[in-house]
């Protein structure tokens, strides 16, 4: 009789597999169809998960920091000669000053929007990366209680990271610019001297993104700084993304394929911020296909 | 009672995926989950097994910037295929599930890069490397898990394995060959 019921469940097997495969695979289906929407179960999940993540995140941090402490104690006499190195080559690069001083006070510009009213920032400390391997989202300990919303840019004081792609009561999700399905406006140089537009997106490889569509006939240098120029209907404008690292020149038929390192560090970062940031709203004719052509009135 | 043991490692395998990559990068590479599937799946119970890839897939995907439902679908196919295997082929042993792990974080890291390519998206890093890297992590973590595991769930095992010995050498000495000499 066991024998029999064993012999049924194996029967019975490759039916459930199917099944549930099937029941796999209209999920997945069904999630690549979404567009610019959020999973309910994904908020769910992780405000579940922000009871486990939190508190792990504060032990290893602690942990870290103890045995970094360690660490720093027992190579202090030579990172005292390093200094003195550095000392040296700070005389160098002084001269470069200038132009650091610049750049921070733009910076400072554009993260200090508490007091310009257009946007405010909120700090929100990483508090989970990916579970997969493949892909490189990250969950941050605001949500929807702290004023978060879908699709808000999450920036470093390196430059930008992403944007919110689920938003929980307690914790969001965030898809880094290193994701190949997010794209956005960019422009090489300032936006008001340059005409190297493109969108830029995320390749395989994890340190690196791709801006493509800009025009063969413009001049783009290794070293160039990239910015968000506003009109992808997400980001502001004026973001710092990162900085051109290589460039495939294209011609007056062809458009440039420019690589980017991402200004912020995506790998190690620990804490960010999320511009409270609405774009403009779009108009139905905005909203419809590219090609659309809008209807007469009467 | 083994069922609720193993359901408790599922349970801490998949809290352990949620939040080991937070604490060091490299140990995203070790797929905890897989490693409980696969041992449930070796335990000759494919319904369990199934549903065990399909919890912990899903699980896995609700906080993973990927399609919900890929890694349920291949934890599946996984526990699935091993089930299978361990119907056909005695695989209680250590040495024989080192392979047939590696074989599964092969087949589950292929299927769940096949599945985004096939519905368009573009998984992060090259494939090569996160395979290889994820086959080696996976591998050595799981063995020493299998270890640990077997030590926790099987305690009906030892008394067993004295039995079945004992009992062969009574055979050996019941041999009428040898007792006819």
């Amino acid at each position: 009789m066991a024998e029999r019921s064993q012999q049924e469940v194996w029967r019975l097997t490759p039916w459930l597999v199917v099944i549930l495969l099937l029941g796999n695979f209209v999920l997945m289906a069904f999630d690549a169809r979404i567009d610019g929407g959020q999973r309910v179960i994904r908020i769910w999940a992780q405000t579940a998960a922000d009871f486990v993540q939190s508190p792990v995140t504060t032990v290893s941090s602690g942990v870290s920091g103890y045995f970094a402490s360690i660490a720093n104690l027992r190579s202090a006499q030579d990172e005292n000669d390093l200094l003195q190195e550095r000392i040296q080559q700070l005389e160098v690069e002084k001269q470069g000053l200038q132009d650091l001083v610049r750049e921070n006070e733009r910076l400072r510009g554009l993260l200090d929007l508490k007091e310009d009213g257009t946007f405010k920032v909120v700090f929100a400390r990483i508090i989970g990366r990916d579970p997969n391997v493949w892909f490189d989202s990250a969950i941050i300990d605001i949500g929807s209680l702290a004023g978060v919303k879908l699709n808000m840019p999450i920036v470093t004081d390196g430059g930008l990271v992403g944007r919110v792609t689920a938003v929980g009561p307690l914790s969001s999700q965030i898809d880094l610019i290193t994701r190949d399905k997010s794209g956005l406006g960019a422009v090489v140089g300032e936006i008001s001297e340059s005409t190297a537009l493109g969108v830029v997106s995320g390749t395989s490889d994890r340190n690196v993104v791709v801006m493509r569509y800009v025009s063969g006939s413009t001049e783009v240098q290794p070293g160039q700084v990239v910015y968000t120029t506003g009109q992808d209907g997400i980001y502001p404008g004026g973001l710092k993304v990162g900085e051109v690292v290589e460039v495939e020149s294209g011609s007056a038929t062809t458009p440039h394929i420019i690589y980017i390192r991402p200004g912020a560090a995506l790998g190690s970062m620990h804490e960010v911020g999320v511009l409270l940031y609405e774009p403009p709203p779009r108009s139905d004719f905005e909203k419809a296909v590219p090609n659309a052509t809008p209807t007469p009135r009467p | 009672m083994d069922n609720l043991k193993i359901t408790l490692a599922l349970i801490a395998a998949v809290l352990l995926q949620w939040t080991m990559r937070n604490v060091a990068e490299p140990l995203a590479y070790i797929d905890f989950p897989l490693i409980v599937v696969v041992y449930a799946a070796l335990q000759r119970n494919a319904i369990r097994a199934i549903f065990f890839g399909t919890f912990a897939g899903l699980a896995v995907d609700a906080l993973s910037g990927g399609l919900l439902g890929a890694s349920g679908f291949t934890k599946t196919l996984v526990a699935y295929l091993v089930s299978e295997l361990a119907r056909r082929v005695y695989l209680d042993n250590l040495l024989l599930r080192i392979p047939v792990l590696a074989g599964a974080s092969l087949i589950d890291d292929l299927t769940y890069y096949g599945v985004h390519r096939l519905l368009g998206q573009e998984p992060v890093g090259q494939v090569f490397v996160v395979t290889a890297y994820s086959l080696i992590g996976t591998t050595i973590v799981g063995t020493m898990l299998y270890i640990m595991l077997d030590h926790f769930m099987s305690e009906r095992a030892r008394p067993r394995r004295r039995d079945s010995f004992s009992s062969r050498r009574q055979t050996r000495r019941r041999n009428p060959i040898r007792l006819g000499k």
